[in-house]
């Protein structure tokens, strides 16, 4: 018994120490609450051409990317969502708190890999959406929420998260 | 020297951030009070270890925004909450409710407590 409990004295320890150094040394989000899918929120914006957005268009598989021209990340996940586009992933912007006029001209030098973006300057959608800041990404199946990304978009996240996430969708349809 | 001390100060005085804040005005003192309560119970969600009372990010002025809104508008505290959940996950909340896993979150501390206590006292008794 009390030989158990000296042993018990050392092992606890050395337990609670490899624990807290693994989710330190892990390089990815830890999500603290279950994400539940639900139904991509109603809206009426336009998009950065200003013409008014279908809620239709949401069909299928897509990637919703929220962006900004004031947003240093996303000039890093950038050339990644292009490559994404190349592999014909339609991937729709939401562009967050921006000018329009900003929003073009950023599109226009840097290359544009959506199939639109979504204008919401106030940030109503967003709010809708859950967004916390920008970048983030948002995996719709036929209008669903399926999965959400906070921060930069990259191979690892998106080969972990959202891949088997599209697998999914395609063996359930 | 008078004139160039007044237009330094006035830069101090006009600078933006004393205007960045909105002030809040509330029908009865009731209001304020459960606006406040509810801003200091719900999570920042981008600086997640601070309430959106705390928090001047973008993303925490919109929810004060609109918890002022929904106060106004004359809802609940707890269909306040779960407005907020429903967008920005249970994780938002700081005072989480009692169901499911949660039920270790509340009464783990104690369970623990307890365990703690008889392995101390079978030891004393040995």
């Amino acid at each position: 018994m009390n030989q158990s409990l000296r042993l018990l004295i050392v092992i606890l320890p050395i337990l609670i120490l490899v624990f807290f150094a693994k989710v330190l040394l892990l390089d990815e989000d830890i999500k603290f609450s279950n994400f539940e899918s639900k139904n991509f929120p109603a809206f009426e914006l336009n998009d950065l051409n200003g013409d008014p957005v279908k809620a239709l268009s949401l069909d299928g598989i897509k990637l919703v990317n929220v962006w900004a021209s004031w947003c240093i990340t996303c000039l890093v996940e950038h050339p990644f969502l292009t490559k994404l586009g190349e592999k014909n992933i339609q991937i729709i912007g939401l562009n967050y708190k921006d000018s329009d006029f900003k929003a073009n001209a950023w599109l226009e030098k840097h290359g544009n890999p959506y199939l639109f973006s979504i204008y919401d300057p106030r940030g109503d959608l967003a709010f809708d959406l859950g967004v916390t800041g920008a970048p983030e990404s948002y995996l719709i199946v036929n209008n669903q929420v399926v999965g959400h990304i906070q921060g930069e978009m990259n191979q690892t996240k998106w080969e972990t998260i959202f891949l088997p996430l599209i697998t999914n969708a395609k063996q359930g349809s | 020297m008078i004139k160039k001390s007044f237009i330094l100060f006035s830069f101090f005085i006009l600078s933006p951030p004393v205007f960045n804040q909105m002030v809040y005005e509330f029908e009865d003192s009731l209001q304020e009070k459960r606006f406040y309560s509810l801003i200091s119970e719900i999570r920042c969600p981008k600086c997640t270890s601070g309430s959106i009372a705390s928090s001047d990010a973008p993303v925490s002025r919109d929810l004060k925004n609109k918890v002022y809104e929904l106060v106004l508008d004359g809802s609940t505290d707890m269909e306040i909450k779960t407005y907020v959940s429903e967008r920005f996950g249970n994780f938002s909340d700081y005072r989480p409710s009692l169901e499911g896993p949660n039920y270790f979150l509340w009464f783990g501390p104690f369970i623990f407590l307890a365990l703690m206590l008889a392995i101390f006292f079978v030891k004393r008794r040995v």
